[in-house]
Formats: C-alpha cells, structure tokens, sequence
C-alpha cells in the first residue's frame, strides 16, 4: 500500500471507529446477543450435560459466530443510511483500501466483543484458567477474527446491494465461517483441555492462517469487481 | 444438421449412451465382488464418480466465474449457473449414495466424525447459498456476483480434500493415495468407464441447458422486437 493508500485506509478507518464509537450500536448489540446465546446454550446443553469443559470451545465459538452475523450484517448500512453510500463510491479510493479498512473495523469491533464474552463463556463453562491460556485463547481469536473479517467484508459488500440482504448474508456467511469455527473451536479446546494439547493447538492455528490468506487473496482478486458500479 | 451445438448435443448423447451402458454391464456383471464388503461395494461406482464429476462441475463454474469477471460475456454467466446447479445435484446424488454405503458398510447413515462427509456437506451449503444470492441481486450486479461467488465457494472444494487428509479420517475409505488406487485393475477399469459416463452426462447436460439459455434469450429478443412494433 503507498503513503497515498494508506493515508485513506486510516481516514476510512477512524470514520468507522468514531462513528461506532459515537452510536456503539454494533459492539454493544453484538455482545448481548452472544451473551444471550451463551445462557441459552448454558440452560439448553450446560444443564444436562453436566460437565461443559470438554465442549466449551465449539459452543464459544458458535456463539462468536453467530454474533459476528450481526456486526457483519451493519457493515456498510450507515453509509446506506445516510445516503452516502454512492458517493464512498465515486471517490478516488481503491477498492482493496475500502476493504481493508472494513475488515479491520470488523477485527475492533469482534475483538471487542470476545474481550468480555470469551472470558465469561469460560467462567461458565469451564469454571475458570489460567491467564496463559486465555492468552493463547487470545491468538485464537486474532487469526479467527481475521478470517471472519476478510470474509463479512467481502460477503457484505454484496449482500448490501441485494433486495433481502438481511435474509442473504446470513445464509452466505454462516456456511462459509463453518470451518473456522470448528478449527478455532478445536485450538479453544486444546487450551482448555487438561493437559494443554500444544501440537493440536498449533495445527488448528497454522490451518485459521491458512484459511485466512487463501481469502485475502480471493478477496483481493474479486474486490473490484463487485463494487464495479 | 448445421448448428455446431446441436452437433455437439448428438455426439455428447451417443457417446453417454454408450459409456453408460457399457458401464451398467461391467460393472454390475463383469467387475468382481469385493471379498469384504460383498454386493454394495457396486455402489462405490456411482457414488465416487458422481462425487468426482461434481467437484468438476463446481470447477467449471470457477473458470467460468473468472472468464466472466473477464469479458462479461453472458454466455460465462450461463455457464457457472448450469455448471453450479448440476454440481449441486451431484453433489447431494453423491451425500445419498454416500449414506446407503455407510448404512451397509458401517451400520450407520451418517457420521459425522468424518471430515470427508462434514466437509461435503458443508460445500454443499455454501454452493445453496450461490442460489439464496442470485435471486436477490439484480440488474448486472446478478451475474457478476454470482460470478464472484462461484470463486469464493470452490475455494472450499481443497479445504473439503485437505480436510480428510489432516484430520485423520476415522472411517472413510482412501482409495485414491500418492502412490496410486488401492484396488485391483479388474475394479478400477470399471471405475473409470463409469467416471467416463458421468463426465460426458455433464458435460451433455450442460450443452443442451446452454442450448435452452440460448433459445430462451432469443425468444426474448423477439419478444421485444415485437412489443416496440
């Protein structure tokens, strides 16, 4: 990215952040809804089970997902609403700057949301650990928040110039995050498991890396053809 | 006969014929009982040749999908839409088979413990959402993001391959390894004239769709022609 790029990639992300900031209306909505899937899930599955720990991971993650469909879906509507959607389009900014200053609002705003959730989910399920851990649960979450970003911003970006974008994306973005939640839920797992499984770990790692640069790169190829308007 | 597609159509459905017969002959009278799993290892015919020729439809969409973005030919648009909706077809042919095979082999309809099956499923969701997503765009926006869809959704066809080779399949058979079919040449000829059938019962589905396309869009044009007068 020249000086010139990345001088537009900060503008569009500080107008992203401060506009959140200013309404926190996706972070906030966002960490409700997952902690209200989490009680669900906790009254629903962690009641008669019993014992949650062996399972925690798959069930913060589909969780995480399943809020992340939400923030996803918000990407681009103030701008729709406020009817400044068109001219963000006519101006000299190019596309792959426009996506990753949406991908990395996206990153903020999970990251966020998984700062309050994942500890909780983990008071919860698994009855507290060690603060190594949930640092090793951190880098989970970066490289899955990572895959969910690249993939809600390209996603998004057409869902919102279809008549029933808040029926599409869910519909486009859940089956696409599958393998990330299973591998992400499995590196969460491994963590949490009693003796930490550090190979495991690192392989579940290696294959979210994976899974996000593949997608950057298709992201990167197909971006301007989808805001060719 | 003049028109090169019907030609094509003729040649594609003597050569199906053919296949298929000579197929259905072989392999039920010629190719020998497999010594374990007796009668119903027949069906491994049809179901790896169907799950093979679907990958190959989903890769035809991919090509097709980027000579799209390319050229903006509709005639590429076509292509990906009869491309994907066969696939699809196949695909779920492929889950049924799939399904009997395992209830004769391993006393169960499903399972869910291996990759192969989880990840097949899951490109069969991602390629639904391909319909979810072009019936709500319009205008040239429907070609262009079915187009960068088709992309994004082969991109997990690999995932699917990679996926029974690191996660360790628990049940599913390997027949297919680096150093060559794990059967017998009195079985694998007969895998290969039934993957020839199926290959050329695509590739003829595809032709005479793109034929209909063709004269649905001509029929339009006339259509017009006569209501501006």
């Amino acid at each position: 990215m020249n000086p010139r790029g990345r001088r537009q990639y900060l503008a569009l992300l500080r107008k992203d952040l401060r506009l959140e900031f200013r309404t926190r209306e996706t972070v906030v909505a966002m960490g409700l809804f997952s902690l209200v899937i989490i009680i669900l899930f906790e009254f629903t599955i962690g009641e008669r089970v019993g014992n949650t720990a062996p399972i925690a991971g798959g069930i913060i993650w589909s969780t995480l997902a399943l809020g992340a469909v939400l923030g996803v879906g918000r990407t681009w509507v103030p701008e729709r609403e406020q009817r400044v959607l068109d001219a963000i389009l006519i101006a000299p900014v190019s596309r792959l700057v426009m996506m990753s200053a949406r991908t990395t609002a996206l990153v903020i705003y999970l990251l966020g949301v998984q700062v309050v959730v994942v500890p909780l989910a983990v008071v919860f399920f698994v009855n507290g650990t060690s603060a190594v851990n949930l640092l090793l649960i951190a880098g989970v979450c970066v490289l899955a928040d990572l895959c969910i970003g690249i993939m809600g911003a390209l996603l998004a970006s057409m869902s919102v110039f279809s008549r029933t974008r808040e029926l599409v994306l869910p519909v486009l973005l859940l089956p696409s995050l599958i393998p990330v939640v299973i591998t992400a839920g499995g590196a969460t797992d491994a963590v949490l498991s009693p003796s930490r499984q550090m190979a495991e770990y690192r392989g579940y790692c290696l294959f979210l890396a994976v899974y996000a640069v593949i997608f950057a790169l298709v992201a990167y190829a197909t971006f301007d053809y989808i805001l060719d308007d | 006969m003049t028109d090169p597609a019907a030609r094509r159509v003729l040649v594609l459905g003597v050569l199906t014929a053919v296949l298929t017969a000579t197929g259905i002959i072989g392999l039920f009278l010629v190719a020998p009982e497999d010594s374990g799993e007796g009668q119903i290892q027949r069906i491994f015919y049809f179901h790896v040749s169907i799950a093979l020729v679907s990958l190959l439809a989903f890769g035809v969409a991919f090509v097709a999908g980027a000579m799209y973005l390319r050229s903006q030919r509709e005639w590429w648009d076509d292509v990906v839409f009869i491309s994907v909706r066969l696939g699809l077809v196949l695909a779920v042919l492929t889950v049924i088979t799939g399904s009997i095979w395992a209830k004769a082999a391993w006393g169960t309809w499903w399972i869910w413990s291996d990759p192969r099956l989880a990840t097949y499923t899951l490109v069969i969701l991602l390629y639904s959402a391909y319909f979810v997503l072009r019936s709500s765009a319009e205008g040239s926006r429907q070609a262009r993001f079915s187009a960068v869809y088709a992309i994004i959704a082969f991109v997990s066809v690999p995932i699917s391959f990679y996926a029974v080779r690191v996660a360790q399949s628990v049940v599913h058979p390997v027949v297919f390894t680096s150093s060559g079919a794990a059967m017998p040449h009195s079985m694998l000829i007969w895998f290969v004239v039934a993957l020839a059938a199926m290959t050329a019962l695509f590739f003829l589905l595809l032709q005479v769709e793109l034929m209909q396309h063709r004269a649905q869009r001509a029929l339009r044009e006339v259509k017009l022609r006569l209501e501006r007068g």
